[in-house]
C-alpha cells in the first residue's frame, strides 16, 4: 500500500496538468463560440463546386 | 413560382420583377440585392449554403454595399483597430446579417478563396469576424467588398476598448470555477477513501495532508471573490450572501486543517466540503455572468457600429481620417447615405437628414445652409459640407449619452426579493451557530465547533443562492431566444409588479413608416389616376414619402407610367413629364414656386387634415392643383391587440407623444381606454413617469428614440425596441429584439414566471433548512450528513428553475 504516497502526488501532477490544458483552450478562445463551432462541424462534408477552375481547397495559405 | 425569395425567404411582392434565371433554374427574388448576391454565390461555387441553411429560416436583407471602404485601407485608419502595421495583419470587424451556421459557413469558404487572406473565423454568438490577411496581396477594402458580395456588411472595431474589462472578468470566473472542479474531483477520491475505512489506518494522516494540499490553493484561488467581497461587505456594514459562504468555507477548513495537523485520535477532516460548496456557488455565478454578457453584447454591438471616418476638406484635397482626429473647424463632407459624423453647420450643399436616431422623426428633415446637424443622423441622397462645432465627446449624442450613464450610475438598483432577504438570512444564521457553539461548549468543545460548523454547513445557501440566479438565468436564456433581452435580472421581478404601461408613440405604437390614407381630388381626375400620375412621378425617388406612394400604387396593382424631364428638389417636390402632361408633386411651397393655381378654398381641408396629423403631398396635373395624398404613419398591426390584453391584465396605459393632442388622439383612437400626453418635451417624459411613480405606480416605460431614453431609466422598467437608438437600448432593462409589440406581453408573462419560480426555489430551500438546522443545533447531524444533503436541495432548487423553459412551449 505504501505505492499510495507516489500515486497520490502523481494523480494531482495529472490533474494539474487538465487544469492547465484547460486554461489553455480558454484563453485561447475556445470558448468564446459556443454555438458556432457545433455546427461547424456538420458543414463542411462536401468539398466546394468550383465552376470556374479546378481548385476545390478550401483553404489558402 | 414560388412566392417567396430565393436568398432570404422574404416574401416577393410582385412576381416578375427580380427574377432571374441561376444555374439553368429560374428563381424569384424580393430585390435586386438579393438577386445580386445569390448570383455571386452561385459563381463562386458556395451553392449549397441554400442547401445549409435550415428551413423556414429567412435571412436578413444584403447590407448595402458602402461607398467609401477604400478609405479602411489607409494605415492611418487601420492603426486603430490592427495589432500591427506589418504584412501581415490582424482585424476584427463586426458583421451584418449573420443569423446561422449556414452564414458563417458561407462567410469563411467565400473569404478563404481569396488569395492573401490567412485566415478567417466567424463567431457566430458574437456575431463577429476575425480576420488575418496579408496587405502586400490585397487591400482590405478588397476583402470588405467581396463580404458585401455576399450580402454582409463589416465595420472594424477594437475588442479591447469595447469589452475587455467585463471579458476579464468573464475568463477569470471561468477559471475559478474549472479550478474548482478540478479539486472537487480529486478529493472526491480521498473523500471516498476516508470514509470507507482509510481513516482508521496508518495512511489517514496521509490522505488528511493531500486533502490540504489540495482544497488550500483552492479556497485562495477559487474562493477569492467570496472572501474579498465579504471583507468589503462588512466593511460597508451590510450583510452579503458572500459572508456566510466565506464564513462556512473558513470555519470548516480551519476545523479539518486543525484535525490534520493534530492529529487527534478521532475527527474528520471536511476539505471535501469546502471545494464542492465552492464549486456549486461558482456555477451559479457563471450562469448569471453569461446571462449578462448576452444581454450587454448586443447592445455593444449597436453602439460600435457608429461612424469611425470623416472626410475631411482641406487645402491639399480630401481626406479621409478617423473621427478622433477632426477638429473643431475643420470642413468635412458627408456624402450621401453616410452617417455624419461630427456635429456642425452646413457650410455648403443640402439634403434631407434622417434624425431618426435623436428624435424618432422618421421622416428626414430637409437641411441646408446655416443649418444645423448632428453627429449620428443620416444623411439623404444630396451631399454637403460641414463646419465641425462638435467631435465626439461633445457631440449632442455623446453628451446624451453621458447624462444618460451619470443616470444610471445614481439610479438605485431595483432591490430583487433575495436582496431583501439576504441579510436577514446571515443575520439569522449566524446567530443560531453562535448560540449552537455556545450552548454545546458547556459540555464539550469538540462537539461545540461540529455542531456550529454543521449548522454553518446547512444554511451555507447553497440552494439559496441558486434560488435567483438559477432561475434568471434559464429566464434570459428562455427570452433570449424569443427575441427578449433582458439586461438585468431584476427587471424581471419589477416587471411582473407592474401596474402602469408607458408607451411612446412615434416608432413604437406605429411603424415609424408612412402609408397613404387619403386622397383627396380638386378637379375631376379619378382617384386611381392621380395615384398612378404620383407613382410614376416618384417611381424612382427613394423618399419615405415616395415609398409610401408607390407602395400604394403597388397595392392596388398599378403599373407605373415612364416618365420624362424629372426635375427634384430635396425635401420640396418632384416634377416629371408623363404622357405628354406635366405632372409637380410635393409639398405646398413647392406647388407656390411652380405657382400652380392653389385656390384658397382648399386651405381649410388642409389645414383640418394636417391637424389629424396627416402629411399631404399635391399633386397639380398641367399647372392646376388636381388633389393630394394624406399619409399618416400608422398603428402597428399588433398594437390594439396587445393594449387589450394589457388592460386585461389590469395595467393601465398611456401614450406619450411630442406630437399635437390632435395628431395622437387620431392616431390612437382605435386604443380605447387609454390615457394620452400629448406634446409632450424630451424631459418632461422623464416628469410624467415620476409623476405616476408618486402616485404609487409601478411603471414600465416602452420606447425607441433617444427622446426616451432619461424616461426608460426613471421608470421601474425600461422596455426599448432594437431598431430604436442606441442610446435608448443602453438605457433600458429590456431590449426587445424583433421589433412586435407583442413581446411585452411576453416578457410580462415570462417576468411573472421568474418571480413565481425564485419564490417556490426560496420557499424550498428555507424548508430544508427548517428540517435540517434544528436537527444540526441539536448536534444530530454530523458535517458529512449536512453535506450529503445540501446538493440535493440544489438539485431540487436547478430542476425548478429548468421548468420555466416550458413556459412558451404549450
Amino acid at each position: 500500500m505504501e505505492v499510495i504516497y507516489g500515486l497520490l502526488p502523481g494523480m494531482l501532477l495529472l490533474g494539474l496538468v487538465g487544469v492547465g490544458i484547460f486554461f489553455w483552450a480558454v484563453r485561447s478562445g475556445q470558448y468564446d463560440d459556443m454555438d458556432g463551432a457545433a455546427n461547424r462541424i456538420l458543414m463542411d462534408d462536401e468539398p466546394i463546386v468550383d465552376e470556374k477552375s479546378e481548385d476545390t481547397s478550401t483553404n489558402s495559405d | 413560382m414560388s412566392e417567396i425569395c430565393y436568398h432570404c425567404s422574404l416574401p416577393v411582392v410582385e412576381a416578375g420583377i427580380f427574377s432571374r434565371s441561376i444555374a439553368g433554374v429560374e428563381r424569384e427574388f424580393c430585390c435586386f440585392a438579393c438577386q445580386t448576391v445569390c448570383q455571386t454565390i452561385y459563381d463562386s461555387g458556395l451553392q449549397s449554403f441554400y442547401q445549409k441553411t435550415p428551413e423556414g429560416e429567412t435571412l436578413s436583407p444584403p447590407a448595402e454595399i458602402p461607398a467609401e471602404l477604400a478609405s479602411y485601407d489607409s494605415d492611418e485608419v487601420q492603426a486603430d483597430y490592427v495589432d500591427k502595421l506589418g504584412e501581415q495583419r490582424t482585424i476584427h470587424l463586426l458583421i451584418e446579417g449573420i443569423h446561422c451556421a449556414a452564414c458563417v459557413w458561407l462567410i469563411e469558404h467565400s473569404l478563404a478563396k481569396i488569395e492573401g487572406v490567412i485566415s478567417a473565423d466567424v463567431n457566430l454568438t458574437t456575431k463577429r469576424l476575425r480576420l488575418v490577411w496579408n496587405n502586400q496581396y490585397i487591400a482590405l477594402s478588397a476583402i470588405l467588398q467581396s463580404l458585401a458580395k455576399v450580402g454582409y456588411g463589416a465595420v472594424p472595431f477594437d475588442p479591447d476598448t469595447a469589452e475587455g474589462a467585463l471579458a476579464r472578468r468573464h475568463r477569470g470566473l471561468l477559471y475559478r470555477m474549472a479550478f474548482a472542479g478540478f479539486a472537487m474531483m480529486n478529493l472526491m477520491w480521498i473523500a471516498i477513501a476516508l470514509y470507507s475505512g482509510a481513516d482508521q489506518g496508518e495512511f489517514r494522516n496521509w490522505f488528511q495532508w493531500i486533502g490540504f494540499i489540495i482544497a488550500t490553493p483552492t479556497l485562495l484561488y477559487s474562493g477569492y471573490p467570496f472572501l474579498r467581497n465579504a471583507v468589503l461587505g462588512l466593511r460597508r456594514r451590510y450583510l452579503t450572501m458572500d459572508l456566510p459562504i466565506a464564513i462556512g468555507a473558513l470555519a470548516t477548513y480551519s476545523y479539518s486543517t486543525y484535525i490534520t495537523i493534530a492529529n487527534p485520535a478521532n475527527g474528520e477532516v471536511y476539505f471535501d466540503t469546502v471545494v464542492n460548496f465552492l464549486f456549486v456557488i461558482l456555477v451559479g455565478r457563471y450562469l448569471e455572468a453569461i446571462s449578462k454578457k448576452q444581454a450587454l453584447s448586443a447592445t455593444r454591438r449597436l453602439l460600435e457600429l457608429q461612424p469611425k471616418l470623416a472626410t475631411v476638406i482641406s487645402d491639399t484635397g480630401n481626406k479621409i481620417v478617423p473621427v478622433r482626429s477632426v477638429l473643431i473647424g475643420d470642413l468635412v463632407l458627408v456624402k450621401p447615405g453616410e452617417k455624419i459624423p461630427v456635429d456642425g453647420l452646413i457650410v455648403e450643399g443640402k439634403s434631407a437628414v434622417d434624425e431618426s436616431m435623436l428624435t424618432g422623426e422618421s421622416i428626414p428633415i430637409f437641411k441646408k445652409l446655416n443649418d444645423k446637424v448632428v453627429a449620428g443622423s443620416i444623411n439623404g441622397e444630396g451631399a454637403f459640407t460641414v463646419r465641425a462645432e462638435q467631435v465626439l465627446r461633445n457631440t449632442a449624442l455623446a453628451k446624451i449619452v453621458a447624462l444618460m450613464e451619470d443616470a444610471q450610475a445614481s439610479k438605485a438598483p431595483i432591490q430583487s426579493l433575495t436582496d431583501k432577504i439576504v441579510p436577514w438570512f446571515v443575520l439569522i444564521t449566524l446567530s443560531l451557530a453562535t448560540i449552537t457553539f455556545f450552548y454545546w461548549n458547556q459540555f464539550d468543545f469538540e462537539i461545540a465547533l461540529l455542531a456550529a460548523t454543521s449548522v454553518l454547513i446547512i444554511t451555507c445557501p447553497c440552494a439559496f443562492g441558486l434560488a435567483t440566479p438559477m432561475s434568471v438565468a434559464v429566464a434570459t436564456g428562455v427570452g433570449a431566444n424569443r427575441g427578449i433581452l433582458i439586461k438585468q435580472g431584476a427587471a424581471l421581478e419589477a416587471l411582473s409588479q407592474v401596474t402602469h404601461i408607458v408607451f411612446d408613440k412615434t416608432g413604437t405604437l406605429t411603424e415609424g413608416k408612412l402609408r397613404v390614407v387619403n386622397i383627396e381630388l380638386f378637379t375631376d381626375v379619378s382617384e386611381g389616376d392621380l395615384l398612378l400620375l404620383a407613382a410614376s412621378v416618384e417611381q424612382h425617388s427613394e423618399h419615405s414619402i415616395a415609398v409610401a406612394i408607390q407602395q400604394e400604387a403597388t397595392d392596388k396593382q398599378l403599373t407605373t407610367l415612364p416618365a420624362t424631364n424629372f426635375i427634384s428638389s430635396p425635401g420640396e417636390g418632384i416634377n416629371a413629364t408623363i404622357d405628354g402632361k406635366h405632372v409637380v408633386v410635393g409639398t405646398q411651397a413647392w406647388m407656390l414656386k411652380h405657382e400652380v393655381k392653389n385656390e384658397q378654398r382648399y386651405q381649410t381641408r388642409i389645414d383640418e387634415l394636417e391637424q389629424q396629423g396627416v402629411s399631404c403631398v399635391f399633386i397639380a396635373i398641367d399647372g392646376e392643383l388636381s388633389g393630394l395624398l394624406g399619409l399618416v404613419d400608422e398603428l402597428r398591426a399588433d398594437a390594439r391587440n396587445v393594449i387589450t390584453q394589457l388592460q386585461a391584465q389590469n395595467v393601465a396605459i398611456t401614450v406619450l407623444s411630442g406630437d399635437r393632442e390632435a395628431v395622437v388622439v387620431a392616431v390612437t383612437t382605435d386604443l380605447g381606454d387609454i390615457f394620452r400626453h400629448a406634446e409632450v418635451m424630451p424631459k418632461d417624459k422623464a416628469d410624467t413617469i415620476r409623476y405616476l411613480q408618486a402616485q404609487g405606480d409601478i411603471v414600465a416605460m416602452v420606447g425607441d428614440g433617444v427622446n426616451d431614453a432619461p424616461a426608460l431609466i426613471q421608470a421601474d422598467v425600461g422596455i426599448a425596441l432594437a431598431s430604436g437608438t442606441d442610446v435608448s437600448i443602453e438605457s433600458a432593462d429590456i431590449v426587445l429584439s424583433h421589433n412586435e409589440l407583442h413581446q411585452v406581453v411576453q416578457a410580462r408573462r415570462l417576468a411573472h414566471k421568474t418571480l413565481r419560480t425564485i419564490k417556490q426555489n426560496i420557499v424550498l430551500s428555507i424548508s430544508y433548512n427548517i428540517v435540517m438546522v434544528p436537527l444540526a443545533m441539536m448536534a444530530l447531524v454530523s458535517p458529512i450528513v449536512a453535506a450529503l444533503t445540501m446538493p440535493v436541495s440544489s438539485l431540487l432548487v436547478i430542476a425548478n428553475a429548468a421548468r420555466i423553459r416550458r413556459l412558451f412551449e404549450r
